[in-house]
């Protein structure tokens, strides 16, 4: 590795196995809290990640953008890691698939009564769902 | 006595069988590497999860001051009276003795337990059909109810037990195409009944490969955590000698390297994860974070014992078809000497039939 470039390396590890590994200059994180961008010399930071889209700048000639479901982020300043359960490219979105899902989900939250963990549940699968479709959306309209 | 004619014909039979087994054997071994190599790509994963959670318990106060223990409620332990047993078999047969030493271990690890209630919940399909044909399935009854919030109908589902042990659920399928989404869903519902109390605990029958060499069928308590990254193993069935030397054999034909591979290096990598010696910011509270991470762990636990075991069934059935390959080489050489035997005493009696007629003359 390069001493002195301002590059942060960046990986992306799934359960199955190591996704994505490259060296960017920003990369943007969903934190379950909002969306957080992180450059190189950052503060340690650890966060978990809801559902939404990691996109990594200067990694390429492209930003490069995953879709995640759920994850948990480890920021360095020189490093930053991304444990998620599911990462997706956004042209691998099955779009008919994600509305069913968010049809799903409203129903899981009708569904659910008083009932606070069934409704956690629900809007967990709704921003999932919305997440994807934002995600394959915005490709569609490049 | 058979003619020769029999005999070419036997041999042709098994050496078209030979064929066969030695396809077969070849199969499984590719299949194994792809499985190997699974296997410890799923390894960062794990590690980055177990290292950054232990790197939690050391900050914040997870622990309850008043008893000592962890206040997550999947470290919490109650007496076992209802057990949940996961048991991982193949999904096909030909692969020796692979299915009946699973089977064999759950079936005592249930009898061992016969006090208490099991339910059992089958992966692969060899696990399913032994499952349902001994113990009945776990029964539902579903009663509609009323919605408290918006008075719309809701199905309520209840469990009457009618014996000590039931099937509740079986994955077949799962694993031809192992794919971390389902397993993780099952993980989810494991959870999700331990956390409601529907389960005491949850024990894992499956086999640990390691490598051809380094394998042993398990009994692992998957449920209550006691010890964030270390294996709760109870039973071990480790092969024979001669079990282990005819693997390792069969891997050194179908070119299978014997010793794990290393992955010591990846591993130390991982294990940094989470772990820096700096004052990381939390984004969200560590406890928040420290309850969002432990339920991964627990999936991630199982995927990486499912892929384990995807990876033993290769290596019992490659080892099944070298030994298949072996026996019916040794067949067609002795079936060969036969025939040859026989042929020559045919034409040793006909010489002596031509040289006695000759003599008579």
């Amino acid at each position: 590795m390069a001493e002195g470039t301002n590059k942060l390396r960046v990986r992306l590890v799934t359960p199955e196995r190591i996704l994505f590994e490259e060296m960017a200059d920003a990369v943007e994180l969903p934190s379950k809290s909002g969306y957080l961008e992180v450059l190189y010399g950052h503060a340690p930071l650890v966060a978990e990640l809801g559902a939404g889209d990691v996109t990594v700048h200067g990694g390429g000639e492209t930003a490069t953008r995953y879709n995640v479901s759920w994850g948990f982020a480890e920021v360095l300043p020189e490093r930053v890691t991304i444990l998620a359960n599911d990462a997706l490219l956004p042209t691998a979105i099955d779009v008919d698939r994600a509305k069913k899902q968010l049809e799903r989900g409203h129903e899981l939250w009708h569904a659910a009564g008083d009932n606070a963990e069934a409704y956690d549940e629900a809007n967990r699968v709704i921003s999932e769902a919305e997440a994807k479709l934002a995600s394959a959306g915005s490709t569609a309209s490049h | 006595m058979a003619n020769v004619l029999d005999l070419r014909r036997r041999i042709r039979s098994v050496k078209s069988t030979r064929q066969i087994t030695k396809a077969m054997k070849m199969v499984s071994a590719a299949k194994l590497r792809r499985a190997q190599d699974r296997a410890m790509t799923a390894r960062p994963y794990a590690k980055m999860i177990t290292s950054v959670l232990a790197s939690l318990t050391r900050r914040i106060e997870i622990f309850d001051p008043e008893t000592g223990n962890l206040r997550h409620p999947l470290f919490a332990t109650r007496p076992e009276k209802k057990i949940l047993l996961i048991v991982v078999s193949g999904e096909k047969g030909f692969a020796g003795a692979f299915n009946t030493n699973i089977l064999k271990t759950s079936f005592q690890f249930i009898a061992a337990n016969g006090d208490k209630e099991i339910d059992v919940e089958a992966i692969g399909r060899k696990a399913k059909d032994q499952m349902r044909r001994r113990y009945p399935a776990a029964v539902y009854t579903e009663t509609i109810g009323e919605n408290p919030a918006d008075e719309s109908a809701l199905t309520i589902r209840k469990r009457e037990r009618k014996a000590a042990v039931e099937v509740v659920g079986d994955h077949q399928g799962l694993l031809d195409k192992l794919t971390a989404d389902k397993v993780f869903a099952i993980a989810e519902s494991v959870i999700a009944r331990y956390v409601h109390e529907e389960i005491d605990a949850c024990y894992l029958v499956y086999n640990e490969f390691k490598s051809v060499i380094q394998q042993r069928i398990v009994v692992e308590r998957l449920l209550p955590l006691m010890e964030l990254g270390k294996q709760q193993v109870t039973e071990a069935v480790e092969p024979t000698t001669e079990e282990k030397e005819r693997a390792g054999e069969a891997a050194i034909s179908a070119g299978i390297a014997l010793e794990p591979a290393d992955t010591h290096e990846a591993d130390e990598e991982a294990a940094k994860f989470g772990t820096s010696e700096v004052d990381y910011i939390y984004e969200q509270p560590a406890e928040e974070l420290f309850n969002g991470l432990l339920p991964q762990y627990v999936s991630s636990m199982l995927y990486h014992a499912l892929a384990e075991s995807v990876a033993a069934e290769h290596a019992a059935r490659m080892t099944a078809m070298d030994a298949a390959t072996n026996n019916a080489s040794d067949m067609i050489d002795a079936l060969t000497l036969h025939m040859n035997r026989v042929r020559q005493a045919a034409i040793t009696k006909e010489i002596i039939e031509i040289v006695s007629g000759a003599a008579a003359l």
